[in-house]
């Protein structure tokens, strides 16, 4: 028996993907029945941010391309979750009012990875609270 | 005595980038109103578009001195606000009534 299961998702990176691929992981979480409202809350408010953050900036004044989303839950009580993209990352220096995503994630996430090369590739672990 | 009147805005659903333009469409302030009660009671989920565009809002209001409330039911965006850091930005309330009294409070200020 497999101690785990699998999500994945890929779509083009446009405003409109963000909210189904993060439906998609609801229904992903609700199946699993090992999180509670406040921690699924959590989570998909992470997941999104990470999505509008490929939305909103890796496909900046190029055609836009794929988004990609895996999630994994672990036998240990734990959440993975992986968003790809293709774009080009760029460091920006701040700007009033915005730059909140990454901020939200590393708040909810237990660990927070992000690696640039042949595009952005952001990890995040989530632990659960089992709901049984 | 003061013609102004308090403007409530209202949005529902989901406020996430999908629906960003229609987001900053409706926070809209000119100036007439006597304060603005934002009222997200029925919003099921926020994310940190919906926060810069709240935060645009909160500024050109600031600027015509027209103060502005938050009512917010939803507990993911009231720990949205609060994994941003910016519990301290809005005067949020859970429910309309105290947020009310609240702005008729700060309009005759």
């Amino acid at each position: 028996m497999m101690g785990y299961s699998e999500l994945r998702i890929n779509r083009i990176a446009r405003p409109e993907a963000a909210r189904p691929m993060r439906h998609a992981v609801a229904a992903f979480l609700a199946a699993s029945g090992r999180v509670d409202d406040s921690r699924n809350d959590d989570i998909l408010t992470a997941v999104g941010e990470a999505l509008a953050n490929v939305v909103e900036h890796a496909y900046e004044g190029t055609d836009h391309n794929e988004i990609e989303l895996f999630a994994r839950l672990e036998k240990n009580d734990t959440l993975a979750v992986d968003v790809f993209d293709r774009g080009t990352f760029i460091e920006r220096s701040p700007r009033p009012n915005r730059g909140f995503g990454m901020k939200i994630v590393k708040a909810i996430a237990h660990d927070v990875s992000v690696n640039v090369e042949d595009g952005t590739h952001v990890r995040m672990i989530f632990t659960l609270l089992s709901a049984k | 005595m003061s013609s102004k009147s308090i403007a409530v805005i209202r949005l529902s659903g989901e406020l996430e980038i999908g629906r960003r333009s229609e987001i900053a469409q409706t926070l809209v302030v000119n100036g007439s109103e006597a304060g603005v009660l934002l009222d997200f009671s029925e919003v099921s989920y926020a994310d940190s578009t919906s926060l810069a565009e709240l935060l645009r809002f909160r500024d050109e209001a600031a600027k015509l001195n027209v103060p502005v409330v938050i009512v917010i039911g939803s507990k993911q965006f009231a720990r949205l606000i609060q994994y941003a850091g910016l519990s301290h930005a809005f005067r949020i309330f859970d429910n309309r009534a105290e947020a009310l009294t609240d702005l008729s409070g700060a309009a005759h200020e």
